[in-house]
């Protein structure tokens, strides 16, 4: 019996190394990658351009949902019905909804999406990718360095959104020796009344990619309370450094969290599993000072920020 | 993609091909006026001995004025402006989702600041119709001529009275002119890079020139016939000379000047008040043959510089403003201008108008400025297709050759 068992054990590891070897591309054989974009923009072409330029020995095949999940639904219908590549790259976060949906059997990785965990589900496992959120401690730390006297940093969030993002923060902050003070909101109409009621508790407010925060209203109203408490905003864009937030903190380059991605499908081709991959942050990231801004709030932006700041505004 | 972008460059060749037919009796259309009666000029009867011959002495005037009127009508005959639109996603870092953008589908025949995008292609074919009615003011039907006899007794004058009254006499040719010109337009862009586009315009034009004339001799108080020596006119038509009604020219269809174009957009998003800024270089070919009216039969480079701003989401003014170097005929070269705006009235609906300026420093006289009002719509009812349709209504119908209004209409995919 023990002989038996014995046997059936190599048997089945046998065969699941044959599987194994069959599933992923011998060397020197192209892996078969398709790279579903969710619409046809400019970032996205340069995450896949970065993609190819270290996944290089694959053969991407591209498709491009122009903006329809429908149609993204019946690319990944025909596509389960022919022959299954070796690995899916989903660029932007309309093609990761409807690989999420979809596809439970290929390694996927995705590209460009921000705040990826709110729409991959803790069941599946086929999939990891460079998402374009930027490092929670580099927005805490640079909050930290625009002037000492922050030690609270406040931020108003909808719980549905980015809940998982202000319980890393909290963390985090704690880390840097500093306090999150968190407002839990419904609606955009909410956001006044939360911001009100952090008047002189925070040193700093922080700007979260939260579509429920983001309501123009919500942002103008962020803005205002920036300069009527004379407290630093960091925001997410040059654009709202632009509006009259002090920072603005955004990925750097579309190419470059395609490389990330494309050096996460090289790990998976070469027989690592998705799962084991965590998602990462963008690399690398542009920083945004606007001077104006710090002259009304009356400070003054170390050196060492502008040295490293991407596009200063006078 | 590949097959349809190979399926959709050969078009032009196609429409190339199919469009290179010569109609019977339209060799040198360029010249048909000047040679309504036979190229030489008016000719006229020559007088029974003892008499002196008389038969070339309206020649110069009339092959003069016949050349005049032919050079203003040619040289003012010219292929439109043409762009391509501004659609598809941008993308909102903020959100990290793309957005479709419904700004504005563009302009129609000026030239907005912003780009068409890294990697997308824009194709657009449209049909042009333009119907020229009036020349420095003048009705193309109900055109007249008036040519002058030559000096018969060496004096400098022309007698009114006197044994040589009759160099008073005048030859008027009553001309009636069907000039149109049907164009259409393969418009061919690519972004280079997300500000840099490049792209190409391939015309296929069929131009009809037709032109009838009838001649008669007055005097000076305007009697038909002319002086008279008894009962014999000095001046006259007969079996011999030019006949009095003439006509001449005909049709041509074929390729037209092709224009290369680029544009980059050096300055976007710089701040609140500076708006975007794009120049423009385009390179006209002589590719269309110049005796059958279909080019103009030189190479022009223009550089224009563009500025433009959109406002609320909705509403681009811009400014065009850029010179156009002739390098067969410097006394050809433009200034070009435009000032309009596009307005996005619906998500899919975009309304343009503006008024666009050409101004020939150096020019002849004949429409050294004209000034066009442009009025269309974009209409974008499925993804990536535009219907375009767009009226030009000349405001000063006095200066140069003009239609009463140029209409054209188009369709155009963005890949």
């Amino acid at each position: 019996m023990p002989i038996l068992t014995t046997r059936i054990v190599r048997l089945l590891s046998t065969v699941w190394l044959l599987g194994a070897v069959a599933s992923f591309p011998l060397p020197g054989e192209a892996a078969n990658v398709v790279a579903l974009k969710g619409a046809d923009v400019d970032v996205y072409e340069e995450a896949l351009d970065g993609f190819k330029s270290v996944e290089n020995r694959a053969q991407v095949s591209e498709y491009d949902m122009e903006g329809d999940l429908q149609r993204g639904k019946r690319f990944l219908a025909r596509l389960k019905s022919g022959p299954k590549p070796d690995l899916i790259l989903a660029i932007g976060i309309w093609a990761l909804q409807v690989v999420v949906e979809e596809i439970r059997d290929i390694p996927v990785v995705f590209a460009m999406v921000l705040n990826p965990s709110t729409v991959i589900g803790h069941e599946a496992r086929n999939i990891t990718g460079a998402s374009m959120n930027v490092p929670i401690e580099q927005q805490i730390a640079l909050l930290k360095k625009a002037s000492p006297q922050v030690r609270r940093i406040g931020a108003v969030y909808d719980p549905s959104k980015t809940g998982f993002l202000v319980k890393q923060a909290e963390r985090i902050a704690r880390d840097q020796g500093v306090r999150l003070v968190s407002k839990a909101i419904a609606s955009p109409k909410d956001s006044v009344a939360a911001l009100d009621a952090m008047q002189g508790e925070i040193d700093a407010l922080w700007i979260l990619p939260d579509v429920t925060v983001l309501a123009p209203e919500s942002v103008q109203y962020m803005l205002l309370f920036s300069f009527r408490n004379r407290i630093p905003l960091l925001g997410l864009s040059e654009n709202q450094a632009r509006m009259g937030a002090l920072f603005g903190l955004s990925f750097g380059s579309g190419r470059d969290i395609g490389i990330q991605a494309g050096e996460m499908a090289n790990e998976i081709l070469s027989g690592r599993r998705a799962e084991e991959i965590p998602f990462t942050t963008a690399r690398r990231l542009k920083l945004t000072v606007n001077l104006r801004t710090a002259g009304k709030l009356g400070l003054q932006v170390p050196k060492e920020i502008l040295d490293r700041a991407d596009v200063v505004i006078r | 993609m590949k097959v349809r972008l190979r399926a959709v460059l050969s078009l032009p060749l196609i429409l190339l091909l199919a469009g290179s037919v010569r109609l019977a009796d339209a060799a040198d259309l360029k010249n048909a006026i000047r040679n309504l009666y036979g190229g030489q000029g008016i000719l006229l009867e020559p007088l029974p001995l003892p008499f002196p011959s008389q038969e070339s002495r309206f020649q110069a005037s009339s092959l003069q004025g016949l050349d005049q009127l032919n050079s203003q009508l040619t040289s003012a005959i010219g292929v439109p402006s043409f762009n391509s639109s501004v659609t598809g996603f941008t993308f909102d870092i903020e959100r990290g989702v793309p957005v479709r953008t419904t700004e504005s589908l563009g302009t129609l025949l000026t030239e907005r600041a912003t780009t068409l995008g890294a990697r997308k292609f824009d194709l657009t074919f449209t049909y042009t119709r333009v119907n020229f009615t009036k020349l420095q003011g003048k009705d193309l039907k109900d055109l007249e001529l008036i040519f002058l006899r030559g000096d018969a007794n060496g004096n400098g004058i022309l007698d009114t009275s006197g044994p040589f009254s009759f160099e008073s006499d005048v030859i008027r040719a009553k001309l009636s002119v069907d000039l149109t010109e049907d164009i259409f337009a393969l418009i061919a862009t690519y972004g280079l890079t997300s500000e840099w586009d490049v792209g190409f315009v391939v015309p296929v034009t069929h131009i009809r020139l037709i032109a009838k004339a009838h001649a008669a001799i007055f005097d000076q108080f305007g009697n038909p016939g002319g002086t008279k020596f008894g009962d014999i006119p000095i001046h006259r038509f007969g079996p011999n000379s030019s006949q009095p009604d003439a006509s001449g020219g005909g049709d041509e269809t074929g390729l037209g000047d092709i224009i290369l174009r680029t544009k980059y957009n050096f300055l976007r998003h710089y701040d609140d008040l500076i708006p975007d800024m794009a120049f423009l270089v385009e390179l006209k070919l002589p590719t269309g043959n110049e005796e059958r009216l279909l080019g103009t039969g030189g190479t022009n480079v223009t550089g224009l510089l563009v500025a433009s701003r959109t406002y609320a989401q909705w509403f681009t003014p811009h400014v065009n403003l850029g010179y156009e170097i002739d390098t067969k005929d410097t006394r050809q070269n433009t200034v070009r201008y435009a000032l309009g705006f596009d307005a996005r009235l619906l998500p899919e609906l975009t309304l343009a108008a503006g008024l666009i300026g050409r101004a020939k420093p150096d020019g002849s006289g004949t429409g050294d400025h004209i000034v066009d009002l442009s009025l269309g719509v974009k209409w974008n009812p499925v993804k990536s297709l535009i219907l375009r349709t767009n009226v030009q209504i000349p405001l000063d119908k006095n200066s140069g050759l003009r239609a009463d209004f140029i209409p054209t209409v188009g369709i155009e995919y963005i890949f």
